[in-house]
């Protein structure tokens, strides 16, 4: 072999088609955003935050898949389940739960709603509840990469639900004409709250709407987070490049209710029986143990080495305070126009 | 100083801040190729190219999001709604994304954009073709809304809106399009958001108006004058905020003020402003607030007799303002 190729160190390949770096790198956020959703569950139930949570757990590899190796500069257009996109993209874990918590300290002070997470520093949008909400806006956020003539992409991410609003079908429509730089990740869990995806569309495939848009679709087990991975990269190298967006539509299931409030009573329990034993965490430490990557002993320290990362992000949020009631005036406007004050 | 109409001010501020500033841009429903169904962009394409002029499919959802977004990551969009009665397939955006984002991001974002609304009746322009409801606007605090009633306001409120850090909506009424004139100066100039104008002082009563309807209420003032009634007018030109110090100091001046509208009046943005006057300079009151507005009926009816009744004019407002001096 020539000298000058063995400077080069490169990762090693595998079946999987990736590198051992990025396949553990894929891991480690998939099992930081399990523990972490996990605990806020629990967090809820304990009374420790207000309003209700929206657990993720089940569908972490939509999320952490399509964003593990985006740049600061890409953005983030996500619903309210995207806690796996935050964890990815490096949003630090105090700002999560200080965004669950609605303390002084979140990036919203404490103004949105405990999921609606979002950090400017590393370009994920904070979303508002609206459905489709930031799938629209962020097709003018990759709309407005293209007029700047900047090369970021956008990642949104929605629910199969979402695709039955006319401002997604209007986003999608525009994005075709002009080959927007975005990828458009559907989260198929089969429920948007309690109507089944056969109540929503007349298609089984949500990917086939995007043959209306004139830009590929992709149906891809959203449970496998190394395709989920592979998949996204190659939409998001095209969306690079100005050949257009992409819509991957990743099947995967929510093990619990919409939010915590929910029962979930509308299914089945074979149904969730079924979905659990395709869990995306173990499919993944599974996939890794095989390739001699991962050990019951590593993953035993990484699990700890990450609840210890937890327990100081929450920790922190706990001893924060609530924004004083005033900071309800700020943010409406720019300086330019302060909100007439009310004496109380 | 030239004279120009309002639309060529329209035209121009677009023009001047597209040259000043490559981050504006335009977006929305036949304003390329065909130059807006007004003409307001005509030329626009030609000078800036499609990437700075967009021709959007019909998606007012898209226009409004997509503009949003656009602002979220450093541009100053300038979006067109073609008619204010095809707005609606855009409230969701307006009124959850545009108004909101700054306040539910915390400050993270913000959306600096400009979304130019054609609207108005006194065009037989019919039930879709003459609405205004600029007071679903006026009661979502996180917006800025305006609406011009002269050439020279038309540029620099559009020019202020543009540079401007907050999302307005920028009301332009189509009976003015080409009815009036003004002399603008030639230097670059704005005008300041927030602020109305007094356009004729008086001693006896206050007209306080907006668009179209400013000039209605200041030919009614016109003639009242030659009966011996001196009447005061303002000019809102910024719906929200609107300018109360100046009503107000008004108010206290003349003991009396009639409130003209255009648009329907119950739920009105004169609904509010009647109801501020009465809490906050009750005192100065030497008779009940007055009201001259449209009919509450869906929309402004097609046939031009029921248009004109629809609508006020002169004769009504002089008409309210002689009812309430005789109090």
């Amino acid at each position: 072999m020539p000298a000058a190729k063995k400077k080069t160190v490169k990762p090693k390949a595998n079946q999987v088609g990736l590198s051992e770096e990025t396949m553990m790198g894929l891991y480690t956020n998939l099992l930081k955003t399990r523990l972490l959703d996990e605990r806020f569950r629990k967090l809820y139930r304990q009374g420790r935050f207000a309003g209700t949570y929206f657990s993720a757990v089940g569908q972490e590899a939509t999320t952490v898949g399509p964003t593990y190796g985006l740049r600061d500069e890409d953005l983030i257009a996500p619903s309210h389940r995207e806690i796996g996109a935050n964890v990815t993209k490096g949003v630090p874990l105090d700002k999560i739960a200080g965004q669950i918590y609605a303390r002084v300290s979140s990036p919203d002070k404490g103004k949105s709603h405990p999921c609606h997470y979002g950090w400017k520093p590393k370009g994920v949008i904070t979303p508002s509840s609206t459905l489709a909400g930031q799938t629209i806006i962020g097709t003018g956020c990759a709309m407005g990469f293209q007029i700047q003539k900047k090369d970021n992409v956008v990642l949104a991410f929605f629910g199969e639900g979402s695709t039955s609003r006319g401002g997604w079908h209007e986003a999608l429509n525009y994005a075709g004409i002009y080959n927007l730089p975005i990828v458009y990740i559907c989260q198929n869990n089969l429920w948007a709250e309690s109507v089944p995806a056969t109540l929503q569309a007349g298609i089984t495939d949500f990917s086939d709407r995007a043959k209306a848009y004139g830009f590929p679709g992709i149906t891809i087990n959203g449970n496998d987070v190394f395709t989920v991975h592979k998949t996204a990269v190659k939409a998001i190298d095209r969306a690079r490049k100005g050949k257009g967006p992409t819509l991957i539509e990743c099947k995967t299931y929510r093990w619990y209710g919409h939010s915590e409030i929910d029962p979930a009573d509308y299914r089945s329990n074979k149904e969730l029986e079924e979905w659990k034993s395709k869990d995306p965490v173990q499919f993944a430490e599974k996939t890794l143990m095989s390739l001699n990557l991962l050990t019951k002993i590593k993953r035993e320290a990484l699990v700890e080495q990450i609840n210890q990362e937890i327990d100081e992000a929450i920790s922190a949020v706990d001893k924060d305070e609530y924004a004083e009631p005033e900071e309800i005036y700020n943010d409406v406007y720019s300086e330019q126009f302060p909100v007439r004050r009310v004496e109380w | 100083m030239k004279k120009i109409t309002y639309i060529e001010a329209i035209t121009q501020a677009l023009d001047e801040e597209m040259d000043r500033d490559e981050k504006v841009f335009l977006i929305g429903e036949d304003i390329g190729i065909y130059g807006g169904v007004f003409k307001a962009t005509k030329g626009l394409l030609d000078k800036y190219g499609a990437e700075r002029v967009i021709d959007s499919p019909i998606s007012e959802v898209y226009i409004a999001g997509g503009s949003v977004g656009a602002a979220m990551v450093g541009l100053r969009p300038v979006a067109e709604i073609q008619f204010a009665d095809f707005i609606t397939p855009s409230m969701d955006q307006i009124i959850q994304q545009m108004a909101k984002l700054r306040y539910r991001t915390g400050g993270q974002w913000t959306c600096p954009m400009t979304m130019r609304v054609c609207c108005g009746a006194d065009i037989a322009g019919g039930l879709y073709h003459s609405q205004i409801n600029e007071q679903w606007f006026f009661s979502q605090p996180g917006l800025i809304v305006v609406m011009p009633a002269t050439p020279y306001d038309a540029k620099g409120l559009l020019k202020s809106a543009i540079r401007g850090d907050d999302p307005v909506i920028y009301f332009e009424h189509k009976r003015l399009y080409r009815w009036i004139k003004d002399e603008i100066p030639e230097d670059d100039f704005t005008v300041p958001i927030g602020k109305a104008a007094m356009r004729k002082e008086g001693s006896d009563v206050t007209l306080v108006s907006y668009g179209l309807m400013y000039h209605r209420s200041m030919e009614a003032a016109v003639g009242l004058e030659k009966e011996g009634i001196s009447a005061e007018v303002i000019d809102m030109r910024t719906i929200l905020p609107w300018d109360r110090e100046m009503i107000f100091e008004s108010v206290k001046k003349t003991s009396k003020v009639v409130l003209v509208q255009e648009s329907s009046k119950t739920g009105g943005v004169m609904a509010e402003i009647s109801a501020s006057i009465t809490e906050e300079v009750f005192d100065y009151l030497d008779a009940p607030v007055a009201r001259v507005c449209g009919l509450d009926v869906p929309a402004v009816p097609f046939a031009p007799p029921m248009e004109h009744y629809f609508l006020p004019n002169a004769e009504k407002i002089a008409k309210a303002v002689k009812n309430i001096i005789e109090y």
